[in-house]
């Protein structure tokens, strides 16, 4: 495919007009007394993260770390229901998942599982609030705004491809339930609007938001972006003031010209695809958010999310009919998923590119929260089930849940953390936390553990107080075997 | 190998005796070598080459060793690193001179030029590395702390002046005790707190406060009162800096008088004092309103006190703005909008001297435009939304309606802080906060909440540091913070660090307990305490904070910045706490407040202008008011003016009609839960009868997202594809006594399941003046699939259709349009609507915070929102029909007419020049819309000069 450039060939080809452009950062509000302390710079492992969402919980016992098979019969008993679905094989020996996830993994010998990632604790679960604890490590509310991690990524290592957006966000829409919530995280923040999420809701619709307005051809487009510049030049009415914010308006406008108007803004151009590839992504818009995906990793995105989409009671928020939903939801992303690194490992982007598949917390038939702190039961389920709607994962369970990872420097194969076989399915080796998997992208990204800004005299960090520590058991561990090899000299 | 690691760590102590060598042998070689120029005293040569072969040995060895003192102990830092490299450029280079001077010497260099450069370079290095080792022991203020102008640590110079002051007298007096207890306890604050506070408990030790003081650490006591011999801390500080258990460690040691007093502390019964230790600046919380001082020329006492102002700074006053920039500022100032063209011309032939004020006070009189203007500010600083957070739960609250009718009443500051702090249920969402379910962090509760944003809004102190731990920017302590929000608190609080329970309980007192008490029984009687406490004229520290925010607001920058940050020095300290004071005998009266800054000299010079953006942070010199961007309001409401409304529907409505009609649309479900509907068409139907009585009119209002078909009684009646716009058909000739039906056909477009409703109304008039509403509402019926047979008609059997769904408000508003009052012309003031993309990209703070000073730098995500937003480009479109209906195909007209209403002046001929040649004799849509896309982004429009 003649659009599969490698990122190389593509910075090749920037004009360095446009490169300029870019290379001008934009500075922030003009007392947000922000400095980054000087932490040194880590190497990095990946250029591109693309965060595959899982909105609205999804039960890891139906998913990636299937427990014992219990088929629906009339009369069976809640308690016995661990899982709703048998067991397959992957590609890995003896890693199973939950049927209906074949896909995926046939492609689990590309990447790595964390079993046991444990959601915090907040009391009485509410999605958008585990989520915006998911995506900024901060739980709400804070004092000042807390960036996501996007947002984070962006501010700290800038576009990867000056024509593209360093932070994506795709599938979500704003008119749902909860939506002041949704957008209290999608959102950069006190880091500024700069870093803020680009939003494309539909990804078949990702190329209206960087091309020039509908309707208007590329010549008029170019025409009025002239007479503009011609206007600001021959306007004698702004010499006083300073030059710099006229500059700084003048340049972003460039900037945004530049951006719309390049060819490279194709990459957003779904129909561009071959029709098998683009029918073999299409379950919705899900699958083509991952087909976008795919498109922008190969051409210099930074960071991609692609959203399930949180709707209340929908997508993985199943509070009845869990069997059945699950097994729709598992025909959503299973084939896009699987076509997405596949399509990266061959096109050799996948080293460079890390992907993280994750949800805000897990689900159960029984167990509300976690086991020992007591929240009230959001849904009730019968003792002895007698309509297979009850029949599933409808309760939220927040002591275990899983986290698939690929590419980006992530050991292949590797099965890490499990959880117990029995209910409660907590985890029981290798607890994981957030701070670790935000510290775990950042490490990929080669951002320091301890990057931080001043805001309000508040030194912010990326995870709380700068604590969060990365898995380095993800990366293989370089630590542990440099440990090895130099043990004499400790 | 590990056996042998002393042996390493060994030798690498030799390093601080050995790099002594390569100093000595090396400078004095450059020495005598400088001595040699010209070749005199050749008797010298011999040692020379000896001492730079020695030295060169010696440099290559200190090297090494150091790099093993560095790996085996534990040395680590910005500082050793850069010791580290100079040392081993020393090295190579002290190398490479020895082998430059055996090449001079064998011949092989034509002469000694290249080794003599070598030699200096060396002994440029040799200094630097012997520089920043020396830093490593004896601590980096080491050599500037001997100098007597330095002050870049914190001001010693009381201490010194105690310490000389008890020296000679025996007895010591409790004042004195006092001072001295403050003074040592600020010497821990600046040398040991980094290691020893509550937060970071090195050795267990503890020096922030008494209890930890006296309790010591884990090897025990560190103070005996009276002997400082005994006491552990008094001889771990009096160690030699080399000792390995000096204190404090890396590298830093404390000035000999630093010692001294610790030991006459000690001495003295380590007395304790009540006070509070001030570490950090803290601005006096009165005011003392300066004297004016003597001005020839300048009357207006801002003006007064900034003649002082420029003269102390070398500066003559430039000359005041001419009146279009006037004219345009101050209405952007007062009323958030632009004045027309026919206002301007006024203005400019008005030949009254004083028309300038004359202005103000008729834009201050303008109080709906001023409220709405204003309400923008308020909200942000207030944390005031119509949507956000928690509003799902009932966490939160809003106080827009209070906020409304007191900014109408222009109610005194005074007045207004009071209803803040101590609320009635229409102001109480202020100190409510936003509550999440769930648990949330200690720091985050509502009560810590209170304090937080009172202290911030109101105070401009900053709390929310301290409501975690003791605070690192300001002296304020968590139980300050914890007795600040007991204020709020039903029942008491417990103290918790970093969201860990302390065992402690707070008490309840304000963060200034010397304006008064607050105690009390119940938290009703203790706010009505704290307002009355809080807006004392002796809190200084109000009335500077709001004085501080409107010049800020008007000027561009605040005489303090960070306007939330009012212990910064001012750049005029007179002329804040002038104004201050004035506001306060004014009355508390916002609006003089802003006459009092608006009416001087000093608003009306022309923006000042600044290379760089960081002369406007530290060292700021006035020179002029900050160029400002249009605040995304201030934008929005602009090009309603000038193009085409932007808004059409408000968030909040103060005329406050409550609607009765709702928007409506077919309930669309999925797993029984409702969802979003489905792109396509829908089919309504509502059924009414009416008496027999003779209708004088009927009057329909509708508004569909996305588009409509309207039936009365079968007949095909309007149809509109943009909710926005609220058509009205007359309808009358349509109806009929008896059994009637409205028939709909909607359909909901896009892609992917989006909002959509149908908002209806009618108002049936009879000729008894009795009057008929028929809403759109619950009642009526609709059905997903085309209905067969004429489902328009009254006849038509809809008993198995379904029941709509109400789609309530909040995704479009309320339609300022949607009355029946008829045209009222106005379009939606941006302060009213609710946030919204576009808004947010131009800079509308999501108000989950208070926000005090907005982004105003241009961004590329809202370059994009304004270059190929579908919003805006909409807008624009729309205008440029509207342009074009008004103006035909008078391209002359159309320029003249943009330039005049937008940038307040006519075009100049190259400009005129310019847009005719994009217009032409026949001006298109899409022409007319570009030139107003390029008119509306362009410096001269986007700032307020």
């Amino acid at each position: 495919m003649d659009t599969q450039n490698t990122r190389r060939d593509f910075i090749k080809k920037m004009t360095a007009a446009s490169l300029a452009a870019s290379a001008t950062s934009i500075p922030m509000a003009s007392f947000l007394s922000s400095c980054s302390t000087s932490v040194p710079k880590i190497p990095s492992t990946a250029d591109t993260v693309i965060l595959l969402w899982m909105a609205g919980g999804m039960a890891h016992t139906e998913t990636f770390d299937p427990k014992a098979y219990v088929p629906y019969e009339k009369g069976v008993e809640s308690k016995r229901v661990l899982s709703t679905f048998p067991k397959i094989p992957t590609a890995v020996d003896g890693l199973e998942f939950s049927k209906g996830l074949e896909s995926i993994g046939s492609v689990m010998d590309k990447g790595a599982i964390i079993r046991s990632y444990k959601s915090a604790d907040l009391g009485h679960i509410l999605h958008t609030r585990h989520q915006y604890h998911w995506h900024t490590c901060y739980e709400p509310p804070q004092s000042v705004q807390a960036p996501h991690i996007g947002a984070w990524i962006a501010k700290e290592l800038g576009p990867a491809n000056p024509v593209i957006p360093p932070f994506i966000a795709m599938g979500q829409r704003f008119t749902v339930g909860e939506a002041e919530e949704l957008k209290a995280f999608h959102s950069a923040g006190f880091l500024g609007t700069e870093y803020g999420p680009f939003l494309i809701p539909d990804p078949s619709g990702g190329l209206e938001s960087v091309r020039p307005p509908q309707g208007m051809s590329i010549k008029r487009f170019e025409a009025r972006y002239k007479l503009y510049k011609e206007l600001a030049h021959t306007s004698k009415h702004m010499e006083s003031g300073s030059d710099y914010q006229r500059k700084s308006l003048m340049r972003s406008m460039e900037q945004s010209y530049r951006l719309l108007n390049s060819p490279e803004a194709k990459v957003f151009d779904l129909s561009e695809e071959p029709k098998e590839v683009y029918d073999t992504y299409n379950t919705g818009r899900f699958g083509l958010g991952c087909l976008l995906a795919k498109r922008l990793a190969m051409n210099g995105g930074r960071f991609i999310s692609v959203s399930t989409e949180y709707e209340p009671f929908l997508g993985w928020d199943t509070h009845e009919n869990g069997h059945t939903r699950a097994e729709k939801m598992k025909e959503m992303i299973d084939r896009p998923i699987a076509q997405l690194i596949k399509d990266l490992d061959e096109s050799g982007h996948l080293d460079r590119t890390l992907i993280v598949l994750a949800s805000e917390f897990s689900r159960d038939a029984i167990m509300e929260g976690r086991p020992g702190e007591q929240v009230k039961d959001q849904v009730d389920q019968p003792d002895i089930i007698e309509d297979e709607k009850f029949y599933g994962m409808h309760r939220h369970f927040t002591d275990g849940s899983s986290i698939l990872l690929w590419g980006g420097g992530i050991e292949k194969g590797l099965v890490y953390g499990k959880t117990a076989d029995e209910r409660p399915c907590s985890s029981i080796e290798n607890p994981v936390v957030i701070d670790q998997v935000h510290q775990s992208i950042y490490h990929a990204m080669g951002i320091h553990p301890e990057t931080q800004y001043t805001i309000e005299g508040r030194p912010f960090y990326t995870t709380p107080d700068g604590h969060g520590k990365p898995i380095l058991d993800l990366f293989g561990n370089p630590l542990k075997k440099d440990t090895k090899k130099s043990s004499g000299f400790t | 190998m590990e056996d042998f690691n002393w042996i390493f760590q060994f030798l690498g102590r030799f390093h601080p005796l050995l790099v002594h060598f390569p100093i000595g042998l090396l400078v004095v070689a450059l020495f005598l070598e400088l001595l040699t120029l010209g070749g005199k005293r050749p008797g010298l040569r011999e040692g020379i080459h000896w001492m730079v072969y020695l030295g060169a040995g010696f440099a290559v060895l200190s090297a090494v060793l150091g790099w093993l003192l560095r790996t085996q102990d534990d040395y680590s830092g910005e500082l050793v690193d850069n010791h580290q490299y100079v040392g081993v450029a020393t090295a190579v280079f002290a190398f490479i001179t020895a082998i430059l001077l055996q090449r001079t010497l064998n011949g092989k260099l034509p002469d000694s030029r290249t080794y003599r450069s070598g030699l200096i370079i060396t002994v440029l290095l040799l200094a630097v590395a012997g520089h920043l080792g020396a830093s490593l022991t004896h601590g980096e203020d080491y050599l500037s702390s001997a100098l007597p102008f330095n002050n870049s640590a914190y001001d010693h110079s009381k201490g010194i002046a105690l310490l000389a002051e008890l020296k000679n007298t025996d007895s010591i007096s409790d004042a004195q005790q006092d001072e001295l207890n403050l003074e040592v306890r600020a010497i821990f604050a600046h040398n040991c707190y980094q290691c020893h506070s509550e937060n970071k408990q090195k050795g267990e030790l503890v020096l922030e406060n008494k209890e930890g003081v006296f309790k010591g650490g884990e090897s025990g006591v560190v103070i005996v009162a009276g002997k400082p011999a005994e006491s552990e801390l008094y001889k771990r500080i009096s160690l030699s800096p080399n000792d390995d258990d000096v204190m404090p460690k890396k590298g830093k040691v404390l000035k000999d008088t630093e010692i001294a007093l610790v030991k006459l502390w000690i001495k003295n019964g380590a007395h304790w004092s009540d006070q509070a230790l001030k570490v950090f600046p803290e601005a006096e919380l009165a005011l003392v309103k300066p004297e004016l001082p003597e001005s020839g020329n300048e009357l207006h006492p801002v003006d007064r006190l900034m003649d002082a102002y420029f003269r102390n700074h070398g500066l003559d006053w430039p000359q005041v703005v001419d009146d279009r920039i006037f004219i345009r500022r101050a209405y952007l100032d007062i009323v958030g909008l632009l004045p027309t063209p026919e206002k301007i011309t006024e203005f400019q032939k008005d030949t009254n001297p004083n028309k300038r004020e004359a202005l103000i006070n008729t834009l201050l009189g303008d109080t709906h435009n001023y409220t709405q203007h204003w309400l923008s500010f308020w909200n942000d600083l207030l944390r005031n939304d119509y949507s956000g957070t928690g509003f799902i739960t009932g966490g939160r609250k809003q106080i827009t309606d209070w906020l409304y009718t007191s900014l109408e009443a222009n109610k005194p500051y005074d007045v207004l802080v009071k209803e803040l702090v101590n609320p009635t249920d229409v102001s109480e969402g202020f100190i409510k906060g936003i509550e999440w379910r769930g648990v949330v962090n200690a720091s985050q509760r509502t009560e810590m909440q209170a304090a937080q944003n009172i202290g911030q809004s109101l105070l401009g102190v900053n709390v929310k540091c301290a409501s975690c731990h003791n605070s690192f920017v300001s002296n304020l302590t968590l139980e300050q913070s914890y007795d600040f929000a007991s204020i709020f608190a039903d029942s008491v609080l417990e103290l918790n660090r970093c969201d860990k329970p302390l065992g402690k309980m707070a008490k309840v007192n304000f963060l200034y307990p010397e304006l008064g008490d607050v105690e009390a029984a119940s938290v009703k009687e203790r706010l009505s305490k704290l307002s009355e406490v809080m807006v004392k004229p002796e809190n200084g520290r109000l009335y500077r904070t709001i004085t501080n925010r409107f010049w800020q607001r008007l000027m561009g920058r605040g005489i303090i910045e960070p306007v939330d940050e009012m212990d910064n020095e001012p750049w005029n300290g007179d002329l804040l706490d002038w104004l201050a004071a004035d506001f306060i005998d004014a009355g508390y009266d916002l609006k003089q407040l802003i006459k009092r800054i608006m009416t001087s000299k000093t608003y009306q010079l022309p923006t000042a202008h600044y290379g760089k953006q960081s002369e406007m942070k530290s060292n700021y010199v006035f020179e002029g008011p900050i160029l400002r961007r249009l605040s995304a309001e201030q934008f929005s409401d602009a090009v309603s003016q000038v193009i085409s409304p932007v808004y059409s529907a408000v968030a909040y409505n103060p005329n406050g009609e409550e609607l009765s009609a709702k928007r409506i649309w077919h309930p669309e479900m999925k797993f029984d839960r409702n969802v979003l509907p489905e792109p396509g068409k829908r089919y309504f139907r509502k059924t009414f009868t009416l008496p027999n009585r003779i209708i004088e009119s009927a009057q329909v209002l509708i508004s569909v997202d996305h588009s409509y078909v309207l039936y009365v009684n079968g007949e095909n009646v309007s149809k509109g594809s943009d909710w926005k716009k609220v058509d009205k058909p007359e309808v009358s000739q349509f109806l009929k006594t008896g059994r009637n039906t409205i028939a709909i056909e909607g359909e909901n477009e896009g892609s992917m399941a989006n909002p959509a409703g149908i908002l209806f109304s009618m108002e049936i008039r009879y000729d008894t003046g009795e009057r008929i509403r028929v809403d759109s509402d619950e009642s009526w019926k609709s059905l997903a699939d085309a209905p067969t047979g004429r489902w328009t008609s009254i006849e038509f059997n809809d008993t198995s259709w379904r029941e709509v769904r109400n789609y309530g408000t909040s995704n479009w508003g309320e339609l300022v349009d949607f009355s029946f009052e008829g045209q009222n012309g106005e379009f939606a003031r941006a302060s009213l609507v609710q946030q919204h993309p576009f808004m947010k990209a131009l800079g509308r703070p999501s108000r989950e915070n208070v926000t005090t000073s907005r982004d105003d730098q241009a961004t590329l995500l809202q370059a994009l929102e304004l270059t190929n937003g579908e919003f805006f480009n909409h807008v624009l479109e729309e205008g440029a029909g509207l342009w074009l209906e008004r103006y035909g195909d008078d391209s002359e007209a159309i320029i003249t007419e943009l330039y005049r209403k937008s940038l307040g002046r006519e075009p100049t001929a190259d400009e005129r020049g310019i847009l005719l040649a994009v217009l032409g004799d026949e001006p298109k849509r899409e022409a007319v819309q570009d030139i107003f896309w390029s008119t509306l982004l362009l410096p001269e429009f986007q700032f307020i000069n």
